[in-house]
């Protein structure tokens, strides 16, 4: 199997290629370990999870952005293949990419569950009221796995390097989406901007790409929605019916495994 | 070299670390005003905790039927009574108010109908409590602890910094060495307090769960600081890796009732736990299913030139499947082509987990070779042994290990601050440079010898599989100890192609390589010490347990010819060890 | 300086973000979209510019309109492009108010299921593209039989 690779190291960029034997149910990721234990040592690219649920592998695959360790040569459909790093980042050596700028976007549209009352989030001594059905609204944005792939692909984050991208809106929706959390002041504020939501022109390619079914374009729109209704219709609550928090219940007596055969020291 | 000043330093950022860096920083609330480190190899979310699958076992309605004593007791007899029982019991009471305070931060839980949440039979449970969220559940606590952690303002992130050595002078901890991996540097990490959250060794062997960073560095670490390592032969073998690689194929689909079939399309587990089936602890099934591939009834896999059994999950329907294991429906089509919803899964044992590890008290704290705390180091999660698992771990009692023992350092990492307020350390600088000339000079700059690092990795791996698997003979772990350490020699002689800084993935490989190699020496020597089988270590020249004789921790510490071993006794205050039938 | 010249070729530009190729149909109607906007524009302000003329007396109109019509048939073309455009980008743009204010044609949030085909750009999004598509071609044909009966060649 004819392997091309986009090289740099540094100072000089270069396609590479390679001759490497392969199995059809082989994936891009087993040929690159293959090829940088037999043939070249020097070749690098990340890795940790190999089952497609660390994010670390995404690269260009035949000009689509893809995760290595979840895309097989038999799906290809190719003679060769053709590896980039992922468009849209600054390359730091072969396929390593650098991802600060990523995660600090993520940071910055405040990914975390923010409640009216802190004390909530310090101590639980039982859990939320959440039913299967509301688990919904937001689960499927939770799947995200940061591989960063969809901005990749995405048109606009090409043109405008400030746009917070799909990744960091699809978490802003997921937290807003779910019933347990109250910040959807606060992340609107951040949302509301010309390099926030309103960038977004739903090419789609995000969800295109996603190796997870995120559907990070479905979120974006979804957003767009809550802002102006809440810019428009002055509504100041995200259209998720809040969770309530359960009461803890009076204990009650349990069926017992064998006796003690000591006296318990250090239980508290 | 760099040197950067924190209070606290945390290296490895899977459930473990983050839990703690969390707790460290929940408890300060700019109080102290703590500056932590988060160190990783990876990018901190990229840890191996994400692929945790099946779930994470707590008491949460004792009201149903549920107690903490009977936790208890599973943990302890699914550890074949090695497990430090003080620690256990510790650790059921606050696995409770973990899953719930996580639930607060962002975890989606599987829920009931009611609103509640839903937990599941997994093996060797007495009471279905293993809490998920999907067959995701590692996962989703990692994206719950990594958001919260993003939170807070007095840390710094430290991705893809590689840990080479841990500072320790005259029994106190001063910080740690690490590579810059994008640019090549040599840091120092000067810091008050240290712990180390580096996971486990599964990249030891050919067939693993684990992830390709799960090189057991954390293990190496401790162990050429003059660490002790504990009960490192106990590696636990998963039975159900997907053929060929080994990815993991959780334990819940047997928790939701999946088969395991052999040639013959029997239900074999019938004959080695005929009361719990296919829900045995994990050492009970991947010896059944060795047992019945070395007796002729495996099936034959060409690709790949595997034996293997079936997992039949055909029976649970395919809604079923697609609420609960959606995961494994995906990874079967994915990496096989097979539908899960109508053909069985080829598994067969990978190795998963390792119940030892760096020697820690009841606190996370770090002993020494005299059985005293190092002052200033922790350890918490799969890199520590406190004992909470003895010879086996119990399916689901991985993470929440992580998270109690995360939240257990950082408060008692805290607590030491405020009440001690040390001063940053001043070690001496022949250590730091010393470091820095193994590093760059010794292994990156020489031009001499000819080994080559993923040779001695490949053979490394053979070795491991073939002598030091689920079944082990007296005979063929001596001739692992041979074989690692003839490795061990040809290490001194290897060379790099790459000698460049940035991104010297080579260079990585070669440390990783030296602590492996360190590793799997204790593992082997430890194994044919060990002359009984207990949990997952089973020899087939000595198929008893010997409480007499071997109710007792090993303790291995670096000698100048490899490791030297001694033992300290099990920690027994509830329950006196009996036989462990299922 | 080759540094700078790699950094360039990944990071970003007009070029990269212009070709949906080997992407999805909706980076397709994206970039159509783009495009047809500027042309708009660019007829917009050409447009203004004309009208104006109108404000500076009888002369300078019979002079702008001789000087259109001395391009011909170009003129024709150039308002057949136009008026597809805004048929294009009227159209798409009424969905893309549909997708953005409404938040319709996306599916509600579900579990996904491998292999993951995103609601958003799943059926009822390709039967709207595509039924745009048809409107537009339909119109647009139409368009041009007019603009052509106008020159009196048919
Ligand atoms: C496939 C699979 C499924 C599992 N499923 C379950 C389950 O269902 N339930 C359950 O309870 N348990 C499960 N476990 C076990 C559980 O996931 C692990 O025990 C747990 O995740 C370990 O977490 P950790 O925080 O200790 O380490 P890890 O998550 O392994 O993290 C290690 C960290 O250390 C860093 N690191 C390592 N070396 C260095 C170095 N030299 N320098 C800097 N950083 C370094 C890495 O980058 C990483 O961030 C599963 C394990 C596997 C393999
Ligand atoms: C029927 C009338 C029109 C409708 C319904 C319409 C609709 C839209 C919509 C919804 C967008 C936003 C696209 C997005 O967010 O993805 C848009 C963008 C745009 N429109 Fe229009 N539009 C119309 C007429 C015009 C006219 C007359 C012009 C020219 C003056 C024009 C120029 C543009 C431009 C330049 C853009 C930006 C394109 C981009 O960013 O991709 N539009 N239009
Ligand atoms: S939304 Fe999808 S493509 Fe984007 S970072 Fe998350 S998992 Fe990757
Ligand atoms: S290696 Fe983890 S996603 Fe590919």
């Amino acid at each position: 199997m004819k392997v091309r690779i986009r090289r740099f190291d540094g100072q000089k960029a270069w396609w590479q290629d390679y001759e490497v034997d392969a199995k059809p149910s082989d994936t891009v990721l087993d040929i690159l370990n293959r090829i940088r234990e037999k043939h070249d040592h020097t070749l690098a690219f990340r890795q940790s999870c190999q089952m497609g649920s660390c994010g670390s592998c995404g690269m260009v695959i035949n000009g689509l952005p893809a995760l290595a360790c979840q895309t097989r040569i038999s799906e290809l459909k190719t003679e060769s293949i053709r590896l980039e790093p992922l468009y849209n980042y600054k390359v730091i050596k072969d396929l390593v990419v650098d991802l600060t700028d990523f995660v600090n976007k993520h940071r910055s549209v405040k990914p975390w569950m923010i409640r009216k009352n802190p004390q909530e989030l310090e101590e639980a001594p039982m859990e939320f009221k959440v039913t299967p059905d509301q688990n919904l609204t937001f689960v499927q944005f939770d799947y995200c796995i940061m591989c960063g792939l969809c901005l990749a692909a995405c048109p606009t984050v090409a043109i405008d390097p400030l746009f917070l991208g799909p990744q960091a809106l699809a978490q802003a929706y997921r937290y807003i989406a779910d019933p347990r959390d109250e910040g959807f002041e606060e992340r609107i504020e951040i949302l509301d901007d010309s390099h926030g939501v309103w960038r977004c022109h739903f090419a789609g390619a995000c969800s295109y790409v996603c190796p997870k079914g995120v559907d990070p374009a479905k979120a974006i729109q979804y957003l767009k929605k809550e802002v102006l209704k809440y810019r428009l219709l002055h509504k100041k609550k995200a259209s998720v019916k809040p969770a309530e928090l359960i009461q803890k219940p009076p204990p009650a007596n349990a069926p017992k495994p064998p006796p003690f055969d000591f006296k318990i020291e250090g239980g508290e | 070299m760099e040197t950067l000043d924190y209070d606290v330093a945390i290296v490895g950022t899977g459930l473990a670390g983050l839990r703690t860096a969390i707790e460290v920083l929940r408890r300060d609330k700019g109080r102290l005003g703590l500056r932590v480190a988060v160190i990783s190899k990876l990018y901190l979310m990229r840890s191996h905790s994400v692929s945790a699958e099946g779930g994470t076992s707590a008491v949460l309605y004792p009201e149903e039927g549920d107690s903490f004593e009977l936790m208890a007791w599973d943990t302890i007899k699914g550890s074949d009574f090695l497990a430090d029982q003080d620690a256990v019991w510790r650790f059921v009471h606050i696995a409770t108010q973990e899953i719930r305070l996580i639930e607060r931060w962002g975890v989606p839980w599987n829920r009931r109908a009611d609103g509640r949440i839903e937990q599941r039979w997994f093996g060797g449970l007495s009471f279905p409590r293993a809490t998920y969220a999907q067959d995701k559940t590692g996962f989703f606590e990692m994206r719950a602890l990594y958001d919260t952690l993003l939170k807070y303002e007095n840390w710094d992130r430290f991705d893809e910094n590689f840990v080479t050595s841990i500072v320790i002078e005259n029994n106190e901890f001063k910080g740690f060495t690490a590579i810059d991996l994008k640019t090549g540097n040599f840091r120092y990490f000067r810091a008050k307090a240290g712990v180390i959250a580096t996971g486990g060794a599964g990249q030891l062997y050919r067939i693993t769960s684990m992830a390709a960073s799960s090189t057991g560095d954390g293990y190496g670490l401790a162990y050429n600081a003059g660490l002790p390592l504990k009960d490192m032969e106990f590696v636990q073998f998963h039975p159900t890796g997907l053929v060929p690689r080994g990815i993991l194929i959780t334990e819940a689909a047997r928790g939701e009732g999946a088969y395991l079939i052999n040639k013959d399309g029997e239900r074999f587990m019938k004959k080695y736990a005929p009361s719990k089936m296919e829900l045995a602890p994990r050492d009970i099934v991947s010896r059944a299913i060795m047992k019945e591939i070395m007796e002729g009834r495996g099936i034959y896999d060409d690709n790949s030139g595997l034996y293997h059994v079936w997992l039949d999950m055909r029976h649970l329907g395919k809604e079923k499947i697609e609420e609960r294991l959606p995961f494994i429906r995906e990874i079967g089509l994915k990496y096989l082509g097979i539908d899960i919803v109508d053909q069985p899964l080829p598994i067969r044992p990978t190795v998963h987990y390792n119940m030892g590890g760096i020697h820690v008290d009841i606190d996370g704290k770090v002993l020494n070779a005299n059985g005293s705390p190092v002052k200033g180091l922790w350890a918490a999660g799969e890199a520590a042994c406190v004992s909470i698992h003895g010879s086996n771990r119990l399916g689901s009692n991985g993470t929440n290990e992580c998270l109690v023992y995360g939240y257990i350092v950082g408060n008692d990492v805290y607590n030491y601050i405020e009440k001690e307020r040390p001063a940053l350390p001043n070690p001496s600088q022949n250590i730091l440079l010393a470091e820095e000339d193994r590093i760059f000079g010794k292994i990156l700059g020489k031009e001499s010898g000819g080994e080559d690092v993923y040779q001695i990795k490949d053979e490394l791996k053979d070795t491991m599989e073939k002598y030091v698997h689920v079944y082990r003979t007296g005979s063929d772990l001596e001739k692992a100890v041979i074989k690692i350490k003839e490795l061990k020699e040809r290490y001194k002689y290897i060379k790099l192609s790459d000698k460049s800084r940035i991104f010297n993935y080579n260079l990585e490989h070669a440390l990783e390589l030296g602590f492996m190699l360190d590793i799997a020496e204790v593992i082997a020597r430890g194994a044919l010490l060990r002359t009984e089988s207990r949990g997952a270590h089973a020899r087939l020249d000595y198929p008893n347990r010997d409480d007499a004789n071997w109710l007792k921790h090993t303790i291995a510490l670096k000698g100048a010819e490899g490791p030297l071993f001694s033992y300290i006794p099990v920690k027994i205050t509830m329950w006196k060890p009996v036989a462990r039938v299922y | 300086m080759e540094k700078e010249k790699e950094e360039k070729r990944y990071k970003s530009g007009l070029l990269r973000s212009l070709r949906p190729y080997k992407f999805n149909l909706e980076r397709y109607t994206y970039t159509l979209h783009r495009i047809t906007g500027v042309i708009l524009i660019l007829y917009l302000i050409a447009h203004v510019f004309e009208i104006y003329h109108l404000a500076l007396g009888p002369v300078a109109w019979q002079q702008t309109m001789a000087l259109l019509s001395s391009l011909g048939i170009w003129e024709k073309i150039g308002l057949w492009i136009i008026a597809g455009s805004a048929l294009y980008h009227g159209a798409n743009g009424l969905r893309l108010i549909l997708n953005e204010a409404f938040g319709m044609l996306l599916g509600k949030p579900v579990l996904p299921e491998y292999p993951y085909t995103p609601t958003s750009l799943s059926r009822n999004q390709k039967i709207a593209i595509y039924t745009i598509v048809v409107i537009v071609v339909a119109l647009w044909i139409w368009a041009g039989i007019y603009l052509l009966w106008g020159l009196g060649i048919i």
